[in-house]
């Protein structure tokens, strides 16, 4: 398992390439925060375990209507400001309250965000998680995300922002899921751990409702692979 | 000479740390330090408000140092008096050279420290207990900032005076905060009289005490995923 590094904690004192959440003092790379050391032959980085969401350019996220100017909309993105989409990037209307998944266009010097290529998201509901954990739950190509979709029966989107959109299926059973994989997003061998969680609990008679979700879950692919451009 | 709680000149009182203990909050921690009782609470980084209190250069630290009107023998009364707001703006100080607040413009990072049991040294345990915050929150810092009590009592260089030390007649008491990879200083205060050789030892004495506090916070950080570790190693 990875180990945890604390902010200050040197972790080499070799000449590497330095990525994310690390910094070089007097010769030495060390960690600016509590994370997973994520140590290689030629970088180092350290992935951190808690902490908000920090805008970057390619992003998927998913806003929240706060309010509406003559060219464009005001969205909550779960950052200190709000980011601006363009009402000429849309070819339906937005109301106060609306769900949307949206492309991080630019981020200036501010942190001031600007975001397109929206998707509208109806229905369903936003779950809260740590940023951070994003990433874990996606897992690599999406392979945790799919667990959690075949093993709830929900419509997932997951946006980078920390905010899940949800809808149909078991939400309960995917926020006890979201919950462990929050608690255990350290360790390894976690999309195993979900699974096994995830059948422990699916009883039998939600087989077939999963499979008459299934065409709806079809459309969410589809949002996703329109998201991906 | 023995002190009056049987410690010797460098031992720390008792201490306990907890992160983690605010669900709410973005970070928190928990510090039992001899007798005091500390809970940090940190929020942000978030919008500043009021609005030209803003850096477009760096994230601005509000640093709110409370104590409870129950943390002292005779009820402190609620209002902010002149030692909370001295201890807020140099408490602030000593945190703002280990965040990297150049990473969150036009920002507010905000730290809550309230003193629930006082006896002595509740400034240096709010910092630590507030650094320890800082680190939960995922706030990008530079070190953790740990903090420690020196001064003189009864004629003696002490670690860690207690009430009673404080009260002493020739007490000195020297609150000091230290970025411990670097041993930099970024809180120091005097209340007392020293000679230049007694300062020096003092000095010493800080940093070599604030190491000890530096592992306890990263064992307190660690500790937070400690159960998970064993299951996995």
């Amino acid at each position: 398992m990875r180990k945890i590094v604390v902010p200050g904690e040197v972790i080499t004192t070799e000449r590497k390439k330095t990525r994310d959440h690390v910094f070089i003092k007097e010769g030495k790379i060390l960690s600016d925060c509590v994370g997973l050391l994520n140590e290689k032959p030629d970088s180092v980085s350290v992935i951190p375990l808690g902490g908000r969401y920090v805008a970057q350019e390619n992003d998927i996220i998913i806003g929240v209507v706060v309010h509406e100017v003559f060219s464009g909309y005001l969205l909550n993105i779960n950052t200190h400001a709000s980011s601006f989409l363009a009402k000429r990037d849309l070819d339906f209307l937005l109301k106060l309250g609306d769900i949307v998944s949206v492309k991080v266009i630019s981020v200036n010097e501010l942190r001031e965000v600007d975001v397109s290529f929206p998707r509208g998201l109806n229905g369903g509901e936003i779950i809260d998680v740590s940023p951070v954990k994003i990433p874990r739950i996606i897992g690599k190509e999406g392979s945790m995300l799919n667990v959690l979709k075949n093993g709830t029966g929900c419509v997932v989107v997951a946006g980078r922002n920390g905010r899940l959109w949800v809808k149909d299926g078991n939400t309960v059973l995917l926020r006890e899921t979201l919950a462990l994989i929050d608690r255990e997003s350290h360790t390894d061998n976690l999309t195993d751990k979900v699974t096994k969680f995830l059948e422990e609990r699916k009883p039998k008679e939600k087989k077939t409702s999963a499979k008459e979700i299934a065409p709806k879950s079809e459309s969410a692919d589809e949002v996703e692979k329109g998201m991906d451009n | 000479m023995a002190r009056s709680d049987g410690r010797k000149n460098d031992e720390l009182r008792p201490i306990k740390m907890e992160v983690g203990v605010i669900p709410r909050a973005d970070g928190s921690a928990y510090v039992e330090w001899g007798q005091n009782k500390v809970f940090a609470g940190v929020y942000g980084p978030k919008e500043c408000l009021p609005k030209h209190t803003a850096s477009p250069y760096k994230a601005v630290l509000k640093y709110i140092y409370r104590m409870a009107t129950f943390s002292v023998p005779d009820r402190k009364n609620p209002r902010p008096g002149r030692r909370e707001m001295e201890i807020s703006k140099v408490s602030a100080e000593a945190l703002e050279s280990a965040i990297f607040t150049e990473k969150f413009p036009n920002t507010a990072i905000e730290i809550t420290v309230q003193i629930i049991d006082s006896n002595a040294g509740t400034r240096v345990a709010a910092l630590v207990a507030a650094s320890l915050a800082l680190a939960d929150a995922g706030i990008p810092m530079r070190d953790l900032v740990s903090a420690v009590g020196v001064g003189k009592a009864n004629g003696e260089l002490i670690v860690d005076l207690n009430k009673e030390e404080e009260d002493a007649e020739d007490a000195v008491d020297i609150p000091v905060a230290v970025l411990s990879n670097s041993e930099e200083i970024t809180l120091l205060q005097m209340d007392g009289l020293l000679t230049k050789k007694e300062w020096e030892k003092c000095a010493d004495l800080a940093i070599e005490a604030s190491k000890k506090i530096n592992e306890m916070q990263k064992e307190a950080l660690l500790k937070k995923y400690e159960c998970k570790n064993k299951e996995g190693n």
